[in-house]
């Protein structure tokens, strides 16, 4: 009875009960990403210290934004920035419905909607390489990569999410750096995801810099033995901007020292 | 005395351009990328304008970097290849822009000496760089993306887009190797012209 | 008529694609000329699940054969009381066997379901094309993509998911078998089958136990990327599953019968060395080939490789399906049975006697 209550007293609080997000500040840092550098080998990279979201963007947080920039519904988006999955799991344009929790993360967010909520919160998408930097942590470690029982923990747990909703935010513990859930729960859009081209078939292996890519190169990894990283990019190099996937959510970053 | 009539005449070309803007903006299909947020640009010959005022006729659109010393060069010499097939089978000029998504480079003095080296002119192929906006979404309904590389330069891919009077997109080609013929093709077949 | 004749030159391969992999400018003006197969009549190809096949084709001429295949990650039971996470087309580890003529051009729909978590595409080795589909299937959660291509060289061959990491997306169950007849037809036989051999790599070994949750209360076993990087599967299945060809499960035939087995190997790693006990192939098409060996006891079976044999089963009893690494089969689960019914027949098989050996012969040396 009183659980019922308190649930529509947070129905009735709405959009306020999400207003601020949280941030932690990352400092700067080099690593060394798992995609390979133009020639095939390690690409070494710096990253300057940023404020990342602790969590992803929940579906509360993101009904919250639909209602304050009403371009951005359901139904009334331009098919230019959201295709026919967009928010496709909500029950109506305004409505989450008894699946779709409030404070589970936000998927089918096309990357042009989660670029506006993030720009909507002063924010915006991270790159790649931020997202990496920031994945490489775990509880104890800023790059706990080379430890195989974690990297296993990540692959097992990504599978055992198979056919169901996205699991709840917060169920792991926070990482170094305070920040949640970045590697088992979600693929994550990032701001320059699509420039990470696999080729048309992407089991050819980096043929070094190609002229279609302007001295660049197809995609390749350098440690191919992240896999979990691996499925991420498969996951989000094969979708169009506008595209919306069940899996696929965001969160937001900001530059130091804004 | 000089940089206040500019100025006002700045305010007469930005009231103007608004209100072409929002007709046009009005008549714009659903599909069309001219309906991307407003994205202000500055060609080569230091004229400044919105992207989405580059509707009314069709157009090649891609995007550059004028540092790049591969692609890009190639890219350009694509563009004139395909305005050139264009006309020798009888077609109306098509005019093409590219636009930098290396503006901290790509400076108008910079974009005006690309020009000059690739002899091009700014009423039918435009270098442009983005002054406010958010280019990397046009980069996105094109097809194009970008990322830094760490030892300078990016990587990135080349799309050149026929769009249609309207904005939305008739043919693209990757603007490598000769003469695209197909996508010549598609330009002649918007002006109901014979196909060679 | 010209236009046919250009047509049916292009057939070679027409990579007409719908989706998302290609760009915006796979637009109408591109892909007109990619109508070369309507001419011919279209067909609809009923898929049924392993280990049954479809029926024979009975046709003379080409047609269209439009095949509709499923991305889908599903949780299934891998051995008794133990559920894996498997990766599938059509919901079935191998997926289903596509039937088609050879001259038929293949029009195949790969849709990825929308509750997918992975990209997934095809490439089947019976395609002369980039990637073997693969270049034009990569295909997103919820979408489909289609490619067409033809068939020009009757045989048996594999088809698997080819993204990254490829070697998971196999070792999670994604492959299966298309058989392109010759213009003939096979010859008509009792009973076809469909086996595919896999290796599956679990953190827990052969028969542990994994971890429960409550989404799944039966234990779920994860994927091991270390042992798959060794080379060292916890199972060896055939069709996925520990006892898929066992019991209620087995594959039957007759005394007298004539039964044909296609037989691939998914793998990811593991050769197959395929043999039944108690049976003698009276056919494989070696490699998938045209060669055909006989008298075969044992075949090999590389991953990514198919044969078709045939045995006339003239004995009844049950004959076990087995790799005969011999390991595999007792200790790793790639085990099956082909019961075979009928009349005992003495003149070919038949015990004569057991018991202790007589002690007066024994002393006689
Ligand atoms: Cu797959």
């Amino acid at each position: 009875m009183g659980r019922i209550a308190f649930a529509m007293l947070l129905a009735l609080l709405g959009s306020p009960a999400y207003a601020v997000a949280r941030y932690v500040k990352l400092p700067a840092g080099t690593f060394i990403s798992a995609l390979a550098a133009p020639n095939g080998g390690p690409q070494r990279v710096h990253v300057a210290a940023f404020w990342m979201r602790v969590e992803p963007a929940t579906n509360g947080e993101f009904l919250a934004f639909v209602r304050a920039h009403p371009r951005w519904q359901r139904g009334r988006v331009l098919p230019l920035f959201a295709g026919p999955h967009y928010l496709a799991a909500w029950r109506g344009p305004l409505t989450l419905g008894r699946e779709v929790r409030a404070d589970g993360p936000v998927t089918q967010v096309s990357w042009f909607a989660a670029r506006a909520f993030c720009a909507g919160e002063g924010a915006r998408l991270p790159t790649w390489d931020e997202w990496e930097y920031a994945a490489a942590a775990d509880a104890t470690r800023r790059d706990a990569r080379r430890d195989p029982a974690r990297n296993a923990a990540i692959l097992a747990a990504i599978q055992a999410s198979t056919g169901s909703y996205p699991g709840a935010i917060g169920r792991h513990r926070a990482d170094v750096y305070g920040v949640r859930d970045l590697n088992r729960l979600l693929w994550e859009w990032t701001d320059d995801y699509a420039a990470m081209f696999p080729s048309a078939d992407s089991r050819n292996p980096g043929t070094g810099p190609s002229l279609a890519l302007c001295g660049g190169s197809a995609l390749a990894f350098f440690d191919r033995t992240q896999y979990a990283l691996i499925m991420r990019v498969a996951a989000l190099a094969a979708l169009r901007p506008s595209e919306a996937a069940p899996r696929v959510g965001f969160r937001c970053v900001r530059n130091d020292g804004e | 005395m000089k940089r206040r009539i500019d100025l006002v005449f700045g305010f007469f070309l930005v009231a103007s351009l608004w209100a072409n803007i929002s007709a046009a903006a009005a008549a714009l299909p659903d599909d069309s990328i001219y309906r991307i947020p407003a994205l202000r640009l500055v060609d080569q010959d230091g004229k400044a304008f919105e992207f989405a005022s580059l509707s009314g006729r069709p157009r090649l659109v891609g995007m550059f970097y004028g540092s790049c010393r591969m692609a890009c060069p190639v890219e350009i010499e694509s563009v004139k290849r395909i305005q050139a097939a264009v006309r020798a089978a009888g077609g109306r000029p098509i005019a093409a822009i590219l636009v930098s998504f290396d503006p901290a480079h790509d400076t108008v003095p910079m974009l005006r000496m690309a020009a000059a080296e690739h002899h091009l002119r700014g009423s039918e192929f435009e270098l442009a760089r983005p002054q406010q906006g958010d280019y990397r979404a046009l980069g996105a309904v094109l097809g194009i993306a970008w990322r830094p590389l760490p030892g300078g330069g990016f990587e990135h891919n080349t799309v050149i887009a026929l769009l249609d009077a309207q904005g939305r997109i008739v043919a693209t080609t990757d603007g490598r190797g000769k003469v695209p013929t197909e996508f010549v093709r598609a330009v002649l077949a918007r002006e109901g012209m014979p196909l060679p | 008529m010209k236009h046919h004749s250009v047509a049916a030159a292009a057939l070679t391969l027409l990579f007409a694609t719908a989706t998302a992999a290609a760009g915006p400018g796979s637009l109408s003006a591109y892909s007109a000329s990619g109508k070369s197969g309507q001419a011919l009549p279209v067909i609809k190809e009923t898929l049924v699940a392993p280990p049954d096949v479809p029926a024979a084709i009975h046709r003379d001429y080409p047609a269209r054969v439009v095949v509709q295949l499923e991305t889908k990650e599903v949780v299934k039971k891998i051995a008794s009381g133990l559920n894996y996470d498997f990766w599938t087309f059509n919901g079935t580890v191998p997926g289903p066997l596509i039937r088609v003529r050879e001259g038929d051009t293949v029009e195949l729909h790969l849709r990825n379901d929308p509750s997918s978590h992975m990209t997934h595409n095809i490439d089947l080795h019976a395609v002369m094309g980039p990637g073997g589909g693969a270049a034009a299937t990569m295909t997103p959660p919820g979408q489909e993509s289609v490619f067409a291509f033809k068939a020009m060289r009757a045989g048996i061959y594999v088809y698997h998911c080819a993204t990254p990491p490829v070697p998971m997306h196999i070792a999670n169950g994604m492959y299966g078998m298309i058989l392109v007849e010759p213009p003939q037809g096979l010859p008509p036989v009792a009973h076809e089958y469909y086996v595919m051999q896999g290796d599956f790599y679990t953190t827990t070994g052969y028969k542990y136990t994994g971890y429960t949750t409550g989404a799944h209360p039966t234990p779920l076993l994860a994927f091991d990327l270390q042992k798959m990087l060794k080379e060292q599967p916890t199972y060896v299945l055939f069709n996925g599953q520990e006892g898929s060809l066992i019991g209620d499960h087995a594959l039957h035939a007759k005394v007298g019968d004539t039964v044909r087995l296609f037989v691939g190997d998914g793998g990811p790693n593991l050769t197959s060395s395929f043999h039944i006990i108690g049976q003698i192939f009276d056919d494989v098409q070696v490699e998938g080939g045209t060669l055909v060996n006989h008298n075969v006891q044992t075949t090999l079976i590389p991953p990514g490789g198919a044969v078709t044999v045939e045995l006339k089963t003239l004995v009844p009893g049950t004959f076990l399906l087995v790799d005969h690494a011999i390991t595999r089969a007792f200790m790793k689960g790639a085990l099956g049975q082909l019961v075979v019914s009928g009349e005992p027949q003495p003149e070919l098989y038949h015990k004569v006697s057991s018991g202790p050996a007589p002690a007066d012969k024994a002393g006689a040396f």
